[in-house]
């Protein structure tokens, strides 16, 4: 799949999946996930790991995988490709 | 009266979001004005005998002050509710962080977040959510009004949630009134809270309860109540420490009553025996006599079955005084708030007392001609000097709980 099209899948997922009350596109390529830029918590750390699993058909068994995945909008873009294959 | 030495509680502080409005002051002039709050029925669906609800309109923001936005983000309404009628409350009372900081919590409610519940069982139903979601079901449990409430004010002292039916709130006052007096703190905030739900909705549509026009109490032709959702909030506090920090007082309770029928799942008692026991305990509580009550605020659900028996308590206790006494139903224009009711009328209680004012019951049009006798107030804005003003709370399952409250200054 097209990275740009995954990169805002994967934005729009955030934003709409937790509720959040910001646009998808204004969500920042590389910037962290969670701490302080989207206000995101530890809740919705569970949260967006059965949201990703459910829509990209990915796992993230554990914490450090799940650390690295969510380290950035773009490693998650990474994570996903990688794990699909494409 | 009680014992000379005994703490005196105060209400210093007062909050409330209702379908009249989104603060206390909103309420207040929608009260005076004898406005109906009762609508249709738009948060979701219902197929029914019934389609009219008193719903908090959307519109009305809700400042959520301090609380971090994740959690906030995820509050049901009945927390959020909770959150700004607690916020407004301490602004009333002036309390600063240092105050609130070692306040006690008492909340009352009965579904808590049963609507965003619900939703997520529509959504997994639906194919909208092949799992259920964390976040949709966190507001689950009805102690997580209490949890935001705190979390939000900076609220760490003694902390406890109240689910007995309609009565909830009633008896979260009056629990939080046994913390001051026996000086465990000298604040307190009381809290009610609920939401509109499909399960209370259905429930109450299939047991026959609901009026399919606006409720109707002490009316001859009434068929039952109105649902509602909003919350209150009173910051109660021992007087002495109200005096010395020069806090404005609006009223005091005076004292309270709790009794149970152990008779029937929803049905109460044929001759009110707890209700009637609620209200003799608060008013011995409260060192009064039947003959010093200036008003009624009454449970007035407008069901055939809680108005007859509400009257032949009253004529019980307050016998012979009865008719010169005001009675009137604040859920004739706030529907039933079931969790919130005891502390929402609660605030229209210390406001009737407060600002000299009976609280009418509106959609009242020809009285059971059986209650002729009866003051019923059915005129809006009529002015009356109140002392003394008993709200009573009746739950289903037999939960009844009497408050007794008088304006400033009166003892």
């Amino acid at each position: 799949m097209d990275r740009d099209v995954l990169r805002a899948e994967v934005k729009a997922l955030l934003a709409e999946g937790l509720r959040l009350e910001l646009a998808p596109a204004d969500i920042p390529d590389d910037s962290p996930i969670f701490g302080d830029g989207l206000g995101l918590d530890s809740i919705d750390a569970l949260e967006l790991v059965v949201l990703v699993e459910e829509r990209f058909q990915v796992s993230i068994p554990d914490e450090e995988i799940g650390k690295r995945a969510f380290a950035s909008v773009a490693a998650l873009v990474e994570f996903i490709a990688a794990e699909r294959g494409t | 009266m009680p014992t000379s030495g005994a703490r005196e509680v105060a209400i210093t502080g007062l909050g409330a979001v209702t379908a009249l409005g989104p603060d206390v002051r909103t309420l207040a002039a929608g009260l005076i004005e004898g406005r109906c709050a009762i609508g249709p029925l738009t948060l979701f669906s219902h197929a029914g005998r019934c389609r009219i609800a008193a719903e908090v309109p959307e519109a009305i923001a809700m400042p959520l002050a301090t609380i971090a936005p994740a959690t906030a983000r995820r509050l049901s309404r009945a927390d959020r509710f909770a959150v700004a009628a607690s916020a407004e409350a301490c602004r009333d009372a002036g309390l600063d962080e240092a105050l609130r900081r070692g306040a006690a919590l008492a909340v009352g409610a009965t579904t808590g977040g049963m609507r965003e519940t619900e939703e997520a069982y529509r959504r997994r139903r639906a194919g909208e959510d092949r799992r259920f979601r964390l976040g949709r079901m966190l507001g689950t449990a009805l102690s997580t009004s209490a949890a935001a409430v705190s979390q939000a004010l900076g609220i760490f002292g003694p902390r406890a949630t109240f689910s007995t039916a309609c009565s909830s709130s009633a008896l979260a006052i009056a629990a939080a009134v046994e913390t001051i007096r026996a000086g465990r703190t000298p604040l307190a905030l009381a809290v009610g809270t609920d939401q509109l739900c499909r399960l209370t909705y259905a429930g109450f549509d299939a047991l026959q309860a609901l009026d399919p026009e606006p409720c109707r109490p002490f009316d001859g032709r009434r068929r039952g109540l109105s649902l509602g959702e909003g919350a209150a909030a009173l910051v109660l506090e021992d007087a002495a420490h109200a005096r010395a920090r020069g806090a404005r007082v609006h009223a005091l309770v005076l004292g309270h009553g709790t009794a149970t029928d152990a008779h029937h799942p929803t049905a109460p008692h044929p001759a009110g025996a707890g209700a009637v026991a609620a209200l003799r305990a608060a008013l011995a509580d409260a060192g009064v006599s039947p003959e010093r009550i200036d008003y009624v605020n009454a449970h007035g659900s407008g069901t055939p079955q809680n108005d007859a028996v509400e009257v032949a308590v009253l004529r019980t206790v307050l016998g012979r005084r009865l008719p010169w006494v005001p009675v009137s139903s604040t859920k004739s224009q706030l529907g039933h708030t079931l969790g919130a009711a005891g502390a929402i009328e609660a605030v229209v209680t210390v406001r009737a007392l407060a600002d000299g004012i009976v609280p009418p019951t509106v959609n009242l049009r020809a009285p059971d001609p059986a209650w002729a006798d009866l003051d019923l107030a059915t005129t809006p804005g009529r002015r009356a000097a109140l002392e003394v003003a008993v709200t009573s709370s009746y739950g289903f399952g037999g939960h009844n709980v009497t408050l007794v409250l008088a304006r400033a200054g009166v003892r």
